[in-house]
């Protein structure tokens, strides 16, 4: 029982600040600031919703919010992370989601923004602490089929038609022109893959 | 086994909630409440109040504490606060300061 490692459980909550010198594993959910000289493994199905200050950052599970990490981040097959990501050595493994940016170069730079940030946000343990939304993953950007086929009957003008894709389809034969596929211009649906389309899963 | 346990050297300020067993060997400061079992092994600091099944205390623990079933100040153990709990069992050797309510 003598080296305990520390371990957050899947059924525990830490709203707060967590500091400390050595490795943490967590498989339940942390809110707010983690702060390590060693390596932080955010485990499958655990959530970190905090500013992450570590030496190494191994996610499996959900990480949302700032993210330095003074020697290497690890984003496995099943993680699912927003936030901006600072570290000179960054592993992605196919499957991970993942939106933020990446900088390998300033480390120290990007330490200062997110102790800014610790700072300009109230004590934790005072009360739970309002934070903005976090960015979520770009949402599917719809895409209306605009039937520009000649229809049978009345040619309608196409702009005129409400999007329905689906009575769109119904009512078109199949057309002849290749169906545009007008995309809400300025979101990241119109270029991100289909992994980024999908939802983080928050609770 | 415990589920969770907090290290030595881990200092964490704020709220643990859980529903399941704690083991503290490092800080907490803010506010502890668990479905199971508290530990507060030797050589950690609590300063919280503290809501659980059973608390054993072999540490250091100030603030108030619940133990809806049984609270036990080891010895070595040091403790300021009022404690609740309907079994209280103080060894040989704890220190304790504190208001004692066992619900009689």
């Amino acid at each position: 029982m003598a080296d305990k490692e520390t371990v957050i459980g899947p059924e525990t909550r830490i709203s707060g600040e967590v500091r400390g010198d050595e490795d943490l594993i967590v498989r339940g959910r942390i809110d707010g600031r983690v702060q390590l000289t060693q390596t932080l493994t955010v485990e499958k199905g655990a959530t970190v919703q905090a500013d992450v200050d570590v030496r190494n950052l191994i996610i499996a599970g959900t990480v949302v919010g700032a993210i330095v990490a003074s020697e290497s981040v690890k984003l496995t097959s099943t993680a699912r992370v927003v936030g901006d990501l600072a570290s000179p050595r960054v592993m992605m493994e196919a499957g991970a989601a993942y939106r933020g940016r990446v900088d390998m170069g300033d480390i120290a730079a990007a330490r200062a923004a997110v102790s800014a940030r610790a700072v300009e946000r109230p004590a934790a343990s005072e009360k739970p602490v309002f934070r903005p939304a976090p960015p979520r993953m770009a949402p599917v950007a719809k895409a209306v089929v605009v039937g520009k086929a000649v229809a049978p009957v009345a040619p309608a003008a196409p702009a005129a038609r409400p999007a329905t894709p689906t009575t769109a389809a119904a009512g078109a034969p199949v057309s002849a022109s290749p169906p545009a596929f007008p995309r809400v211009a300025g979101t990241m649906g119109a270029m991100s893959p289909a992994w980024a389309k999908k939802k983080i899963r928050r609770r | 086994m415990a589920n969770t346990v907090i290290g030595s050297s881990i200092v964490i300020d704020g709220e643990i909630t859980g529903e399941e067993s704690l083991t503290i060997l490092g800080t907490v400061k803010g506010k502890i409440s668990v479905a199971q079992n508290l530990a507060v092994e030797v050589g950690a600091t609590v300063e919280a109040d503290v809501e659980a099944q059973t608390v054993t205390v072999s540490g250091k623990l100030t603030g108030n504490v619940v133990a809806r079933e049984r609270l036990e100040l080891k010895p070595e153990s040091k403790m300021v606060g009022d404690a609740k709990s309907p079994r209280i069992v103080i060894a040989d050797g704890a220190g304790f300061k504190g208001n004692v309510d066992m619900d009689v």
